[in-house]
């Protein structure tokens, strides 16, 4: 299955590397010049106000607004912590905020990822018209679902202080985290998105890649239960290792993921993976226009 | 201002588009094949500043993909383009409205794509307002809007941005009579300017009127340039 979907992926990248031997010769220059010009900060301007359009259509219309996007996460905790909590007990300290702090990181990852994909079709007829850099939309869409997972957290720490809960002199580390987090997930946005054209069903794929990492990363089970010689191969998942160092910060108690190495890792993988698929997304993005 | 430097495009239309890994596993040891359709060959292109350029061809010659490679959203099979200052893309009124959003908030959306920065679109909002004539529908959703509004909407937004280049592709054919009156006046203040404008146009009275050349477009090659009369002319022989 892996040979194939590799084989597939070379077949495509080759026909790409053909066409643009055929660019070799073909250039695009643009000089910005005079008062008028619309320069590089317009393209944060417009980052910004397509993120805030998203943010608006997504929840605007429906009557319960933005409570949709605290409902999602929500109920699917409820859920969870009722089978988790009642019965099967896990001996966790503090088990519900160890859940939902779990379930509201994966679905940044999910959201993120999956909506990257749709993202081209919706903007499809903007991009065969009017140009400007395509890593626009991909970063919009990104802030968005930030902005979703920043008052998710805020709802977490509602929770956090009506359990009783006291901060730790840790917490700031889960700053540092996100920010980790947010670039891991942007890459591999990148990734997704700049492949989507040529491989529509790349969507149903990672859908189960998704649901696959949500069991595979100890998000509603300790990662105690898990027999030791399995956590390496667990802790290779830079989001495992990301979702237990938030834990670790926030609810304690303090463990191996608080430590710099840790970090290095997480932030070493993250990088290299928001390298790649950027490079794809600028190699494959100027094609967008015809492929879609 | 603008040069197309030997430029050639070519589209590729596949037989059968593969685009599902799926498709391409089951097809692993068929060649794909595929059409190409050479939408332009070998255009040689020069825009002056302060000119006023029509381009006039056949349905399927070539003009609007002439027109999407200067605006950057297609890239060239080969050649160079190089354009020298910034382009309003006039390719179609309105491509980024969302019906969902208010008139203010779309206003805010379509200049922002097209590159304004927010003090350029609150410097030139009231006249956008005002000269789209929806001062009473400014809070209205853009989609309980008439066509016609939106696209006066979508023309005013347009016609407010000042880049030194602007690309108009048969945007005058969708409005009535006023709306094409209100085109042709901001055209001719366009002019005034000193603006480049590319104009492509299916409209022969009109790029008779405004163009100071003309260039005559057929299956992806320029065959005929010079003033608008001898290319008009030209063009109802063939």
């Amino acid at each position: 299955m892996l040979s194939w979907l590799f084989i597939n992926v070379y077949r495509a990248l080759r026909f790409q590397a053909e066409s643009e031997k055929e660019q070799a010769m073909s250039s695009y220059t643009e000089n910005c010049k005079g008062e008028n010009s619309l320069g590089r900060k317009n393209y944060v301007y417009l980052t910004l106000v397509m993120a805030i359009t998203d943010f608006k259509i997504k929840y605007d219309n429906s009557v319960l607004g933005y409570f949709w996007s605290l409902l999602k996460p929500l109920l699917m905790f409820g859920t969870l912590y009722l089978v988790f909590s009642v019965f099967v007990r896990w001996q966790v300290e503090n088990y519900k905020l160890y859940l939902l702090l779990g379930i509201i990181l994966w679905n940044f990852l999910s959201e993120v990822t999956l909506n990257s994909m749709i993202l081209l079709e919706g903007k499809a007829p903007i991009l065969k018209k009017i140009y400007f850099p395509r890593w626009i939309i991909v970063i919009a869409s990104s802030l968005t679902s930030l902005l979703t997972l920043l008052l998710n957290i805020v709802v977490f720490f509602v929770f956090f202080i009506l359990s009783g809960a006291s901060f730790r002199s840790t917490s700031w580390r889960m700053v540092v985290y996100l920010i980790e987090l947010y670039v891991f997930v942007v890459g591999l946005a990148f990734l997704l998105c700049a492949l989507f054209p040529k491989f529509r069903d790349i969507h149903h794929i990672w859908e189960v890649f998704v649901q696959l990492g949500f069991w595979a990363t100890p998000i509603i089970y300790p990662i105690s239960i898990v027999p030791e010689k399995y956590h390496a191969l667990i802790f290779l998942n830079p989001v495992a290792r990301i979702i237990q160092g938030c834990r670790q910060a926030l609810i304690g108690p303090s463990g191996e993921f608080l430590s710099f190495t840790s970090h290095i890792i997480v932030i070493s993988v993250a990088a290299c993976v928001f390298v790649a698929g950027l490079t794809m997304f600028n190699k494959l993005s100027g094609s967008f226009a015809e492929d879609l | 201002m603008i040069a197309l430097e030997q430029v050639n495009k070519v589209f590729r239309l596949p037989h059968d588009k593969k685009t599902t890994l799926r498709q391409r596993f089951v097809s692993i040891f068929q060649k794909s094949t595929y059409e190409q359709l050479y939408a332009l060959r070998n255009i040689n292109l020069k825009v002056n500043k302060g000119e006023f350029l029509g381009i006039i061809g056949k349905n399927g010659s070539g003009k609007s993909t002439l027109l999407k490679l200067i605006a950057n959203v297609l890239e060239p099979t080969s050649g160079t383009i190089s354009v020298n200052a910034n382009v309003a893309p006039f390719l179609e009124l309105g491509v980024g409205f969302q019906g969902d959003l208010t008139v203010k908030d779309n206003v805010f959306l379509y200049g922002a794509l097209l590159g304004m920065s927010k003090k350029q679109i609150v410097d030139k909002y009231d006249w956008i307002i005002d000269f789209s004539g929806l001062e009473r529908f400014v809070d209205a959703k853009l989609k309980n809007l008439s066509s016609g509004m939106q696209v006066r909407l979508g023309f005013s937004i347009t016609v407010s941005i000042e880049t030194p280049i602007l690309l108009v592709d048969e945007v005058l054919a969708v409005g009535d009579i006023d709306f094409q009156q209100k085109c042709y006046d901001s055209f001719k203040s366009f002019k005034k300017n000193g603006r480049t404008i590319v104009f492509v146009s299916h409209d022969l009275s009109a790029v008779e009127k405004f163009c100071d050349r003309v260039v005559l477009l057929e299956e992806g090659k320029a065959i005929a340039e010079g003033s608008p009369s001898d290319i008009l002319d030209e063009y109802q022989r063939r």
